[in-house]
């Protein structure tokens, strides 16, 4: 269990710092529309579920507390790329 | 009151790692950060311009460099409580301090861009979309700030329990951050 555990949490880390790099790479392609942000948005989201079950070990928790969280994450990525959507059509 | 029920009298909040009291701050904590980006989101909205030309005026690799700061602190304090399970206690406490050290290093990183942003004439008055930068990060890094004092208290005081409440306060810390760098740097 210990071992898994900690070798779960050094996968998420490799992850985190592959998926970091990847929207880093995305800024700097100069890709800011809405598959940029989608991109990078996506990737925020998939980034912080990692941290939720693997630091912060709610992959053995109720389904009802990973929903409600991983439910944060979505909403604030929706809220950013609908805000970036609404500017693009006002151009 | 049997060990079964009294274990239970924190409710749903009993089934995380780590103390229910503070599983009540994160949420508390994410609910706050969850306005303070909706709030943001909406204001660049309104102020579109301004936002465009204060995102442009930021650092996106000084923020990356500090993400990949905060993700390596909050796998070492992951690791100092699996560490721990197994009775390693020294390696527990290496662990932390490592994490407690980048903890420092975001700090220093953030106090170099803001003093790069005041001198050349940025600050807290200077439009809505620095206004915001500086409330969000700085209420950010004062959570930073704390995170690293909890984990000194918890490598001192080193029980398991402590352990996974004082890291689980890190990780809430560390996925705030996750969040709002791309928001404020990158997204726009």
């Amino acid at each position: 269990m210990t071992r898994i555990a900690a070798r779960q949490a050094t996968r998420a880390w490799f992850l985190l710092v592959l998926f970091t790099a990847l929207s880093m790479i995305v800024w700097h392609v100069g890709a800011r529309g809405l598959v940029g942000s989608g991109i990078v948005l996506a990737a925020t989201v998939l980034k912080g579920r990692w941290m939720l079950m693997d630091f912060l070990k709610l992959r053995h928790a109720p389904s009802g507390w990973q929903i409600a969280l991983s439910s944060w994450l979505i909403l604030v990525a929706v809220s950013a790329w609908s805000a970036t959507a609404i500017n693009l059509l006002r151009g | 009151m049997d060990t079964a029920r009294e274990n239970r009298t924190w409710g749903a909040l009993s089934d995380l790692p780590g103390h229910p009291m503070m599983w009540v701050l994160i949420l508390t904590e994410t609910v706050t950060f969850g306005l303070l980006f909706a709030i943001f989101a909406i204001t660049g909205v309104v102020h579109s311009d301004v936002f465009s030309a204060g995102r442009a005026q930021l650092d996106p690799v000084l923020g990356g460099v500090n993400t990949l700061v905060l993700i390596t602190s909050g796998w070492l304090a992951a690791l100092a409580v699996e560490a721990r399970v197994i009775g390693r206690r020294t390696i527990a406490r290496l662990l932390l301090a490592g994490a407690a050290a980048l903890g420092c290093v975001f700090t220093a990183i953030k106090v170099v861009e803001y003093a790069t942003k005041v001198s050349v004439g940025i600050g807290l008055e200077t439009d809505t979309f620095f206004t915001l930068y500086f409330l969000a990060t700085g209420f950010h890094l004062l959570h930073v700030i704390l995170g690293v004092i909890i984990i000194a208290a918890v490598a001192m005081y080193d029980s398991l329990d402590n352990l996974k409440t004082g890291t689980a306060f890190w990780h809430m810390v560390d996925l705030v951050w996750v969040v709002m760098y791309p928001l404020i740097y990158l997204v726009g």
